[in-house]
């Protein structure tokens, strides 16, 4: 992979990435208005957009993210089990897209019950603010581990540096 | 005593570092919640969590 072309695919992931997180952001404070809100309208509205936003923002987002970031990790030197910090953001990566995946059709379901609610049924619908919230506090700590980059191998990775470093002598 | 001119030995594997420790019995300990919440949560969804109980007292305006 050339120089230029590893720029490109980083500029892509960290767009779609930090992407995710805004729109994450978005949906929460629409999760708050459904919490908060005294009017029906407001309500229906809120719900409607966090559906909204979910199917179409955050679900293509956080699928994107996922598959540049493979990408990114298989086309560089990183790897994508050599480091513990590419390990884990894969781990909380795939499992953020798990959870949010089998939660969007719940969002759907009551997002179709909020249209027809009445006053009192709005009242009890609530809003969803634990998922997003714990969404948004594994995102910041991918981000985190992915500028940090924090030190250490796996056995994997270690034993990758071992064989090529024998490899190096031999060719060297 | 060392001879300068042999090839060094294999280097020993680094130990896990601590972060490495912490963030997997994070990551298992979120896991098993969440995998014990599907299965023995009775229900899950948005509605579980919200501060308002189904039976809120907000008043909701037309």
């Amino acid at each position: 992979v050339t120089p230029g072309l590893r720029k490109f695919a980083l500029t892509i992931h960290l767009t779609l990435s930090l992407g995710w997180i805004g729109a994450v952001v978005a949906y929460l404070v629409l999760g708050v208005s459904a919490v908060t809100g005294r009017d029906i309208a407001t309500l229906r509205v809120a719900w409607r957009a966090m559906e909204l936003i979910g199917w179409f923002a955050i679900v293509p987002l956080a699928l994107a993210s996922l598959l540049t970031g493979l990408i990114m990790a298989l086309g560089t030197q990183w790897g994508l089990f050599r480091h513990y910090w590419v390990l884990f953001s894969l781990v909380l990566t795939v499992l953020a897209n798990v959870v949010l995946l089998l939660h969007m059709p719940e969002v759907s379901r009551l997002a179709g019950l909020a249209q027809e609610a009445d006053a009192v049924e709005l009242a009890g619908l609530g809003g969803d603010l634990l998922h997003p919230g714990l969404g948004l506090v594994v995102l910041l700590v991918i981000t985190v581990l992915n500028t940090y980059k924090p030190q250490g191998v796996t056995p994997y990775g270690w034993r990758k540096r071992q064989t090529e470093r024998r490899m190096g002598r031999v060719l060297g | 005593m060392a001879n300068p001119t042999e090839e060094p030995g294999p280097e020993l594997s680094p130990s896990t570092p601590r972060w490495v420790k912490v963030f997997g019995i994070i990551i298992v300990i979120g896991v098993l919640l969440f995998v014990g919440l599907l299965l023995f949560g009775g229900g899950h969804g948005p509605r579980r969590h919200t501060s308002y109980p189904a039976t809120s007292a907000r008043t909701i305006y037309l």
